[in-house]
């Protein structure tokens, strides 16, 4: 039994057989002497890797259309068009005939065709990642290297890998899946964040001595404690997975009567039921983007329109808020064609892209939002805007949102105008919060960017990992600010990064005054159950001591963390 | 027999239009050779490769050349193909 430690990111355990996720480590041997091939072997040779490789582009497309849409299916038809693509396979049987090997002729006749697409702009360099994703395709065939193709593993598999990208992660089925851990990586990149929303239990930052567990070993990863076991003893199996867990379903009081919705964060209509099924009080944070990653253009209106709707159907008596579309940072959309920026997590990100040109694309987003507004379940909508940092911002994406309003009355539409609010996840946002909450029906504290832009702490990197916490006392002092500002106005307060969802924060946050937390689902019921333990008063003296600390250490005594 | 149209798609001749481009030469008894319009190059329809590889914009024209007995019927389909914005539609600007 070996025992390695990480940092557990989703906070539930799974066992299962080990599968290495090892991308892009195809090796060709060496060139054989041109004598030795046989043309006619080569030949065929190429032909069944072309039969396997058209089965896995077929099944990877079904799939895609399955689960995400008949659009992001549409990449895998290019595949298919690279895959018998006449001048290609022309040029490769050509070099076969001259006595090359099938895996040779296909990589040296690939790197040719990337090379002439990697040396055009714009859109030129994604179709050369297409052709390299046909290609190791075809050479994972020929070298009869194992496809570990991520949407499709067999169940109990327990994924380990060097790291996940976050639409590798996306892509990952919670049913087949039983665990995840990664060698890099740290609890808040979006990766950690996708497996926590799928409820795939998992440990990042193993560090190098993940590699000595071997394929196929039996596995335990405990996303509490942030171990990873090899195999593991009977007892230890019998503590992981499987187990349901018991749901407080409605809405959660403190033992002195006073309400607080916990809601869950949803990043896919994958998550929704599953959401609903672990009690909770609405989606307090749907964020919009897997509709606009991964894929060739944006989604249209009803696509859109669609997805919400699906969302408020998922929770019929509770709110949904939606925010808008939110990339830049490290989720970029190359259809967009944005200059590369030198610092882009201060760059043209959220609510900034939508408001600069990409044309109808904002105006597109609230279209749909305001037509599903009127829907059967539209009275629970709400809509916030990402990275606001001026009041200008809000003021000006409101004028939109009565400008669509105005054209959809004139053209007749059903539409609606939901409640509207912004994400405080900006230092600037919590200063002129009060002018924030003047305008808006509420105000939701995004704690992982807000952490990473009060401390300027890259989330990602784990060297400032110590800096990037929620629990130094300039954050809590933020979000105290942000809450005091909104006091005295209608708007409410709610809180929707990684902090709502810890429970030994939950008196903290209750006693900081927010009214909503909303969290991976996973949370949800360790969340409600402090709640309900929780007294206000006695929170408030609780927040009232953090806030007075000077030190992260400091802080994590007066909560009892140390 | 051909002809000179623009490209209307906003992915430009890439993506779902070259692969439905490649997809509709594909199934005329025609041989589809097509070149930025001026160009006097002009590489294989049937080659998604190819097609890709000229890098053409939205807004820029091609020159769409076919020979064979379902050569005009071929030129239409192909130009009315690359004349329609959206291919697929249902929403109004997606």
């Amino acid at each position: 039994m070996t025992d390695l430690s990480g940092v557990g990111s989703t906070p539930l355990s799974g066992v299962g057989t080990a599968r290495w996720y090892r991308p892009g480590t195809l090796e060709l041997p060496d060139r054989p002497d041109p004598g030795s091939v046989d043309p006619e072997a080569e030949r065929a040779r190429f032909e069944e890797a072309r039969d396997e490789a058209r089965a896995g582009i077929e099944r990877a497309r079904e799939q895609a259309a399955d689960r995400v849409g008949e659009d992001e299916a549409a990449v895998f038809e290019a595949h298919a068009q690279f895959l018998d693509d006449p001048q290609l396979v022309g040029d490769i049987e050509d070099a076969i005939a001259e006595e090359t090997t099938a895996e040779h002729a296909v990589a040296d006749r690939f790197a040719d065709a990337i090379e002439q697409f990697e040396a055009m702009d714009g859109r030129m360099a994604e179709r050369a990642d297409d052709l390299r994703d046909v290609r190791d395709r075809l050479l994972r065939a020929l070298l009869d290297v194992d496809i570990i193709d991520l949407a499709d593993l067999p169940a109990g598999t327990v994924l380990l890998a060097e790291r996940l990208t976050p639409s590798d992660t996306a892509g990952l089925d919670p049913d087949a899946v039983a665990a995840v851990a990664t060698v890099t990586g740290g609890r808040t990149s979006h990766a950690a964040i996708i497996a926590r929303s799928l409820a795939i239990p998992a440990v990042v930052g193993v560090g190098e001595a993940l590699h000595d567990v071997p394929e196929g070993a039996a596995v335990l990863v405990d996303g509490e404690a942030g171990r990873v076991v090899v195999d593991p003893t009977d007892d230890q199996r019998a503590g992981a997975g499987g187990v349901d867990a018991p749901v407080v379903e409605g809405r959660v009081s403190t033992a002195d009567g006073r309400e607080i919705e916990v809601a869950a964060n949803v990043g896919s209509r994958a998550e929704l039921d599953p959401a609903s099924a672990r009690g909770a009080d609405g989606v307090g944070l749907f964020r919009t983007e897997f509709l606009f990653l991964d894929r060739e253009g944006p989604p249209d209106e009803d696509e859109q329109y669609e997805a919400v709707t699906a969302a408020l159907s998922a929770f019929p008596d509770d709110r949904v808020v939606v925010r808008t579309l939110d990339v830049g940072g490290d989720k970029s959309v190359p259809y967009f064609d944005t200059p590369e920026e030198t610092n882009p997590f201060l760059g043209q990100r959220g609510i900034r892209l939508s408001l600069a040109a990409h044309g109808n694309l904002f105006e597109t987003q609230l279209r749909a939002l305001l037509r599903a507004g009127a829907g059967e379940d539209g009275d629970g909508l709400a809509v916030m805007f990402p990275l606001v940092s001026q009041v200008e911002e809000v003021e000006a994406a409101l004028a939109r949102v009565e400008s669509v309003a105005a054209g959809l009355a004139s053209e007749g539409v059903d539409h609606a105008v939901p409640q509207m609010g912004a994400m405080v996840e900006t230092p600037a946002a919590t200063d002129v919060a009060d002018a924030l909450a003047e305008r808006l029906d509420f105000l939701s504290i995004g704690t992982n960017d807000l952490t990473q832009y009060v401390m300027a702490a890259d989330r990602e990197n784990d060297a400032v990992a110590d800096c990037h916490d929620p629990l130094h006392p300039a954050v809590l002092r933020a979000i105290d600010r942000t809450v005091s500002a909104a006091e005295g106005t209608d708007a409410w307060v709610g809180m929707c990064g990684e902090m709502a969802g810890d429970p030994a924060l939950t008196e903290l946050l209750v006693g900081l005054g927010l009214d909503e937390l909303s969290m991976s689902a996973v949370t949800v019921l360790a969340v409600k159950e402090r709640v309900t333990g929780t007294d206000t008063a006695e929170a408030r003296e609780l927040a009232d001591a953090a806030l007075a600390c000077e030190t992260r250490e400091e802080v994590r005594v007066v909560l009892g963390l140390e | 027999m051909e002809r000179t149209v623009e490209v209307v798609p906003e992915a430009g001749l890439h993506a779902r239009p070259a692969s439905k481009f490649v997809q509709t030469a594909n199934t005329f008894d025609a041989e589809v050779t097509v070149g930025r319009a001026g160009d006097e190059k002009l590489v294989a329809g049937n080659s998604m490769l190819s097609v890709t590889g000229l890098n053409v914009e939205h807004g820029e024209s091609v020159r769409i050349v076919a020979e064979g007995p379902d050569a005009a019927a071929a030129l239409d389909a192909l130009a009315e193909l690359l004349s329609t914005p959206v291919e697929d539609e249902g929403g109004e600007d997606g």
